[in-house]
Formats: structure tokens, C-alpha cells, sequence
């Protein structure tokens, strides 16, 4: 089964040149922006086919979060930022985002909009100065036509 | 040929991995920010950081697209002979950047053996000594990766990824570590000894949800004594900081465990009855909605011409390891 692999040494010139060639495909991962996150998971049981479209939407003080989430087979959630776990629920996948980018939601957080500070809860040792997510999860079951 | 030792008991390759990977870090080969796409002034990007910047690009790559779960990298077969492709690539730089010495091996991080310690212990161990990766901190404060504001020279992130939108943004700060937050521990010998005893290499629906030998080490199985994230997972999980995101080869870290990753395979591909021979799946006569996991398919690459899982299946000419006792 192993075949050999002709080596080519890399050397300053040629990864300029391979970068150059496959600059396209990077810059089409940074154009990948989701308002709302839609996973289609597909099986055929006992004769039928399933399909399942899940659809996230979540924002985070208002700010919509538009990187991409999938949902596995086994209905748990994850999201490319944060590729090593996945979650049994979004909220505390939403809950880990903003541990690992506190960077990132200093600039959403109720003092940076105006209309969201009012529905915030004062902060308090019981209610810590988190920023507050929320989390819409739709999901469509359609049983489509017999193979 | 060069021969991949355990980096806490060769100083030779532990010191000269820390000074190849700086080296790359300095090395500009041309490609700038806005040629990748990448907001913000446009600026030369390191060869480190092309690396930094492929593994983000193979993990936002859906194969196929139509699905949510495999990407070019991760979540299915290909996850490690992906990263036997890339562990090659930055071993071959680091050779040139080192004087063309063919010798050099990446080291490893033997992190099961770590895993062996009390959780205290195993966030003062050797491997984050400040004459090894050093320690925690936001950002570290400790070791050839600490951060100097004083001095442009030390290691600074440049590239990173945003947790809002997914997308790689500019950066310029020190590295982040914080060792043992998310999960206490490691994972343990009786963790590998398990992945080694799988008998198969993976198995339908080739995703996270699959039972086989690579989604054990990935880390998505669930087993009673060993629930996610584990394994490779929970290295990433356990250092957490910017070994987190999809940009984790930003730490030095990660090409260690992911070495160890390797060591791993490696030791499940030997002969039986020692381990269960070179053997893949899927084969290439699986459907195309297999495309980019199977044998012969195009492995995603960025600084090199490609590779397919088949010729990273015995690569015994280029490296081999110390010890495959893992």
C-alpha cells in the first residue's frame, strides 16, 4: 500500500513560489462568513432518507458570531476557532469562545452598546463581568422521498 | 537520516529546535498579509507563520464541502498523514535554516509520560523549564518564547484568528499559555496503550463519531475511561492559550505533540504482531464524497508541491525515532 514520495527540499525561493500559487485558496477560507450557521446531516434508515438541517445563530452582546459551526452526526456542536472540543450544547460552546478570545469581546461587552447595557445585569460577585450570548437553534427534520 | 529524539533527553535537539524555529520566524520569503488575504496593512509574512496560516486554511477546508465535520486536516483519516506532511515540511526548513544539516529530527513530547505525574506536577514539568519551552502566562514569561516589548526579536504572534468571525487577522503580542486551566490533566500511558490496541485504522462514517485507531488519538472517541478531549486533544486543550485555535502552530508546542502524534502512528504501523502494519483507509475505490481521505487522494498544501496519504505511509528513508515506546 505505502508508495515512495519523491522529495523536493524546500528552499526561500520556492515557498515564495508555491505560496503565490496557492495564495487563492487561502483567501477564499477568509471570505467564509456565516450570519447563520447551516449543518445538513443525511442517513437512510429502514428504507428512508433523513435529512436534518440545523441552523445556529448566535450573537454575543449583539454581535453576531459568523465564523463557521457544524454539528457531527452525534449531535454535538463545534466551531473552527475552537477545533479540539466539541460541545453537547452551543451555549457552553459560546462559553469557551469567550475564554479562549477574551480579546475579542472586550470591544462587545455592555459599556461598548449602548442598547444592550440596559438589558445587562449589574455585575456582582454572583453574576461575574461576563459578556452575555445568545443562542437561536433551529431544527428541520424533512423526510424526502424514498431512494 | 535524521532520527526524532525525545526533546527531555537530547539537549542537541532541543536547543536546536529552539533555535531553527526563531530562525523561520525571521525568514521572509515574500508573501505578504494582503497576498493571503488577510486585513488590515499589508506586511511580510515569516515562513513560521505560512505554516501558522496553512494548518488554519486546511482546517477551514470542508472535504467535501457539503458536509460539516471532515476538513482537510482533521476529523477524518487524513488527520495523520496531513500531519506527517507538515511535520516533514517544517523538519526539512528547519534542516536548511540549520545549516543543511540533514541530521536534525524534530524532537518529541512524550506527553503520556508527563500524564503520569499528580496535575500539579504536570504543570511543572521538565518540558516548561525555561531551558525548554518555558512556562505559562499571558503571555509567557519564561523561556526562549517569552515575550521582551524591548526587543522586536522575541517571539510574537503575528497571526492569529478571530473567535468571531473565523478568519485570520493580524496580531502582534506575546504567546499565551495557560497550562492546565481548561483540563487538569494529560493523557496517560493506558490512554496510548489503548489507541495502540485498536485493530482497525478507522472506519465509516470516517468522521469524529467513527470507531478505529485514528479517531482514538485524534481525541473524539468516547470511552468510559477515556472521554474527550483526549489524546491528542487534550494536549491541545491542557496547554490551552494559543495552542487553542485553529492557529496553535503559533506555540512551538504544538509541532511536539504533534511529533509524538506521529511516534504514535508509527508505532501502530510496525510489523505484527508488534503492531498491525502500514495499512490505510480508505481506499481510493471509496466514493467521491470521500475526496481528500482516501489512499491516493491530493493532500492540502500551501509551501510545497503535494503528497497523498499513500506516500506518507512509510517514510522510513527521511526519519526515524529514538524509541517507539510510547
Amino acid at each position: 500500500m505505502p508508495s515512495k514520495n519523491p522529495v523536493t527540499r524546500p528552499t526561500v525561493k520556492s515557498i515564495g513560489s508555491y505560496v503565490k500559487k496557492h495564495a487563492p485558496k487561502v483567501e477564499e477560507t477568509q471570505g467564509h462568513q456565516h450570519a447563520m450557521s447551516e449543518t445538513v446531516r443525511e442517513a437512510d434508515y429502514e428504507g428512508h432518507h433523513i435529512v436534518v438541517r440545523t441552523t445556529y445563530q448566535i450573537e454575543v452582546d449583539g454581535t453576531p458570531i459568523t465564523g463557521h459551526m457544524g454539528v457531527t452526526d452525534d449531535g454535538n456542536v463545534h466551531y473552527h476557532p475552537i477545533p479540539n472540543m466539541s460541545f453537547a450544547s452551543a451555549l457552553d460552546m459560546v462559553k469557551q469562545l469567550i475564554d479562549v478570545f477574551p480579546d475579542d469581546f472586550t470591544d462587545t461587552g455592555p459599556a461598548a452598546h449602548g442598547e444592550h447595557a440596559t438589558k445587562a445585569k449589574p455585575r456582582t460577585k454572583s453574576a461575574p463581568s461576563a459578556p452575555t450570548a445568545r443562542v437561536k437553534k433551529t431544527g428541520k427534520k424533512t423526510h424526502a422521498d424514498h431512494k | 537520516m535524521a532520527i526524532r529524539e525525545n526533546i527531555l533527553t537530547s539537549t542537541t535537539a532541543r536547543d536546536k529546535y529552539i533555535q531553527g524555529v526563531k530562525s523561520l520566524k525571521n525568514e521572509f520569503a515574500g508573501p505578504t498579509t494582503s497576498d493571503l488575504g488577510i486585513d488590515g496593512p499589508s506586511r511580510p509574512v515569516s515562513t513560521y507563520d505560512l505554516f501558522v496560516i496553512w494548518h488554519h486554511v486546511a482546517m477551514t477546508t470542508f472535504t467535501p464541502p457539503t458536509q460539516g465535520d471532515r476538513n482537510a486536516a482533521h476529523r477524518g483519516p487524513v488527520f495523520l498523514p496531513w500531519h506527517r506532511f507538515m511535520l516533514l515540511q517544517l523538519e526539512m526548513n528547519l534542516q536548511r535554516v540549520l545549516g543543511n544539516d540533514l541530521t536534525f529530527g524534530l524532537p518529541y513530547w512524550d506527553w503520556a509520560q508527563d500524564g503520569q505525574l499528580s496535575s500539579a506536577r504536570q504543570r511543572r514539568a521538565a518540558i516548561w523549564a525555561s531551558n525548554c519551552m518555558g512556562g505559562s502566562g499571558v503571555p509567557v514569561t519564561t523561556g526562549p518564547f517569552a515575550l521582551n516589548p524591548a526587543d522586536p526579536d522575541s517571539w510574537r504572534v503575528r497571526i492569529t484568528v478571530s473567535g468571531i468571525t473565523g478568519q485570520l487577522i493580524q496580531a502582534n503580542r506575546g504567546l499565551r499559555r495557560q497550562l492546565g486551566s481548561q483540563t487538569a490533566r494529560l493523557p496517560r500511558k493506558a490512554h496510548t496503550a489503548a489507541a495502540l490496541n485498536q485493530p482497525v485504522y478507522d472506519a465509516a462514517p470516517w468522521s469524529t463519531t467513527s470507531a478505529g485507531f485514528r479517531n482514538l488519538v485524534e481525541g473524539w472517541q468516547n470511552q468510559p475511561q477515556i472521554p474527550p478531549p483526549s489524546l491528542h486533544n487534550r494536549v491541545h486543550v491542557f496547554v490551552g492559550g494559543d495552542m487553542s485555535p485553529s492557529t496553535s502552530p503559533n506555540d512551538p508546542v504544538f509541532y511536539l505533540n504533534h511529533c509524538n502524534v506521529d511516534r504514535i502512528w508509527e508505532r501502530w504501523m510496525q510489523s505484527p504482531p508488534a503492531g498491525h502494519g502500514r495499512v490505510y483507509v480508505p481506499a481510493q475505490s471509496e466514493p467521491a464524497s470521500l475526496k481528500g481521505h482516501r489512499l491516493n487522494d491530493t493532500l492540502n498544501s500551501l509551501l510545497s508541491g503535494s503528497t497523498t496519504p499513500a506516500e506518507m505511509l512509510d517514510v522510513s528513508e527521511l526519519y526515524t525515532y529514538d524509541s517507539l515506546s510510547v
